[in-house]
């Protein structure tokens, strides 16, 4: 039982110790007669790992927006009159506001952690992909938008990973948390929805009217959400 | 595995009489006749559609700025990124019009540049982020009234037309919220600048939860 006390109040002071920089940073402010503004520079929001995930987060922001304009790129093809496949705009449309959202929300959460956004933090692999076409075929552009989400969620698998390591700096379940409950589970969803609509086309454009199957897929697809 | 995947996608798609799928068909046969844009109208369209995306980037900063723990004014920030959201969506509205027209039924991939940086990331206080959102508003502005000077002209659009539609639309959608938008801001500007006259701190605290109760 003493040793419990004395380990127990160890561990107050431990945690006390790393944790009263603010009060200390209040203390001076307070009584010295000068005024500065930068006094309290140890009151801020950052705890846990954020220092070491905030330029991964940082990238994550800026990879969906660029994931955003490509997915309103390829909504606006299926809105030519040409193709005129009103299913298929309508879920690249769905899919290219929700990558808007959820960086904005990715931002609101850095921010929240007492991190700062940085928007030139981005990844030359999707930035420079010039060759990368956007006018595509039914099936191709499924099959772009299913790597694409695939990226996504593996990008979240290694910042979750980041944020789980068992080590001091490295541990945040709050990060983890976050990470799964706003990404990984709805990136299965649209994981799944994807290929289970490539096995679909899959099937539908072996068959003997590949063209009118896909006027009828499409009519489905205006129908039904992708996210 | 994504690579065998892809690598069998492409052969799919390249050998069609000798793979099953037919991923490709035949463009339909669609009288053009109706399609009347001109080209320099159109290019300038085009541009546009990028403006309002460069807006919707500078309005993300000034959001995530005000964002800050310690900046700490989330009433900016909710204007911020309530204001990038609408930019965003003045480009759809722009590609649809285009659309309708029969336009962007080629040449869409390089529609919008990929990545957008933001020109400023920092701002001294929120009078000032107010005063630059004003200031990116007037020359949207501007740029809208630069699309609407070639798409009228019937010379300096070539092929002899007046683009009657496009610029009604541009001046009553368009012009419309841009100038019900600069006097709002303008607005806002004023009464700041006055609450922080004697009392800069307190009036911009003030002027915030205001701003995050949707007062004003």
């Amino acid at each position: 039982m003493k040793v419990f006390i004395v380990v127990a109040a160890f561990l107050v002071t431990a945690y006390a110790g790393t944790n009263d920089v603010c009060y200390k940073n209040v203390l001076r402010a307070c009584e010295t007669t000068s005024k500065n503004v930068n006094g309290l520079i140890n009151c801020n929001a950052r705890y846990g790992a954020i220092e070491a995930v905030l330029p991964d987060l940082q990238t994550y922001v800026n990879t969906h927006i660029t994931r955003s304009f490509e997915y309103l790129l390829m909504a606006t093809h299926y809105g030519n009159y040409e193709k005129s496949r009103e299913g298929f705009e309508k879920i690249f449309k769905d899919l290219s506001d929700s990558k808007w959202e959820e960086a904005i929300d990715l931002i609101k959460y850095i921010t929240k952690r007492g991190g700062k956004m940085n928007f030139a933090a981005v990844r030359e692999d999707t930035v420079n992909d010039n060759n990368g076409s956007y006018e595509l075929y039914e099936l191709e552009s499924l099959a772009k938008a299913l790597d694409m989400e695939k990226q996504l969620a593996e990008e979240a698998h290694r910042i979750h990973g980041e944020a789980t390591r068992r080590r001091k700096d490295y541990h945040d379940p709050e990060v983890s948390s976050y990470l799964e409950e706003e990404f990984v589970h709805k990136h299965a969803n649209i994981i799944r929805k994807l290929s289970g609509y490539t096995s679909d086309l899959n099937t539908l454009l072996n068959g003997p009217d590949s063209s009118l199957a896909l006027y009828l897929f499409d009519d489905y697809l205006k129908q039904h959400s992708i996210v | 595995m994504k690579a065998t995947i892809l690598i069998l996608l492409v052969v799919a798609a390249f050998s069609v009489s000798t793979a099953q799928l037919q991923c490709f068909h035949r463009k339909p046969d669609i009288p053009t006749d109706w399609i009347d844009m001109v080209n320099p109208c159109v290019r300038k369209m085009r541009d546009q559609v990028q403006e309002e995306l460069k807006a919707a980037i500078q309005y993300l900063a000034m959001g995530a700025h005000f964002s800050r723990d310690t900046i700490n004014r989330p009433g900016f920030a909710k204007l911020f990124f309530e204001a990038a959201s609408e930019e965003r969506q003045h480009a759809m509205k722009l590609i649809s019009y285009l659309l309708m027209r029969g336009e962007l039924a080629s040449d869409v991939s390089n529609l919008i540049r990929k990545h957008i940086e933001p020109q400023t990331a920092d701002w001294k206080d929120g009078v000032s982020a107010l005063k630059d959102a004003l200031k990116l508003e007037a020359s949207v502005t501007r740029k809208i009234h630069d699309v609407i000077k070639v798409c009228e002209d019937p010379q300096n659009a070539g092929n002899n037309f007046n683009d009657y539609h496009l610029v009604d639309y541009l001046t009553g959608e368009f012009l419309e919220e841009q100038y019900k938008g600069q006097r709002d801001l303008a607005g806002k500007i004023s009464n700041l600048d006055k609450m922080m006259d004697k009392h800069a701190a307190l009036g911009e605290y003030l002027f915030d939860k205001k701003l995050l109760s949707g007062e004003i």
